[in-house]
């Protein structure tokens, strides 16, 4: 095997077609964290499964919370201003 | 007639009554305008994913309104011209709302 398969090779499905009145917008960051690596990159569908019309829902909300500071662009942000500032 | 949502950051220092001048002004410009406010939410303190002016936390209100899609645009210029505010957002979420006979 050239590489360890993360992932067992489960059925996947799109988490979006399944549950219909799971809020796919930027005002609910808590959900978009699911998709979203721990430094703040948008896992691939191949890996969550999610179908290409919500995958692309969901890349423009990403991009939106990032803006409104919701979702981290990336982990390394400089921890000396992140420890100075908090009052 | 449109329905709009617009999400402002608002800086922490800033005191309630400053906030509430704020809101007040822009629900001002959405009557003028002819627009309607359905609501003004506040999400409250929350903090940051990142530091944003070099502070960690952040005031977060969501104005939900309806209007014509001029208003957008100028409300937009009175909140780059009023200062407190960090980020703000304007969604469009209808196209047609159904006149609410008032």
């Amino acid at each position: 095997m050239p590489f360890k398969k993360r992932f067992a090779p489960r059925r996947k499905f799109c988490r979006f077609c399944a549950d219909h009145e799971l809020p796919l917008n930027y005002k609910r960051p808590d959900i978009l964290r699911d998709f979203v690596t721990e430094r703040g990159k948008i896992i691939a569908r191949r890996i969550t499964g999610t179908c290409a019309h919500h995958q692309r829902l969901l890349t423009r909300e990403i991009k939106r919370a990032r803006q409104m500071a919701l979702l981290i662009y990336t982990a390394t942000h400089d921890s000396q201003i992140k420890k100075k500032s908090i009052i | 007639m449109r329905k709009f949502e617009t999400l402002l950051l608002l800086s922490p220092e800033l005191t309630s009554d400053n906030r509430e001048s704020l809101l007040a002004n822009f629900t001002a410009i959405i009557e003028r305008e002819g627009g309607k406010l359905v609501i003004a939410d506040h999400w409250g303190m929350r903090d940051l994913a990142y530091p944003v002016h070099k502070v960690m936390r952040g005031y977060y209100v969501r104005l939900e309104y309806t209007g014509p899609s001029a208003l957008v645009a100028e409300l937009e210029r009175n909140i780059r011209n009023s200062d407190g505010i960090f980020k703000f957002m304007t969604v469009k979420l209808a196209d047609s709302v159904a006149e609410e006979v008032a």
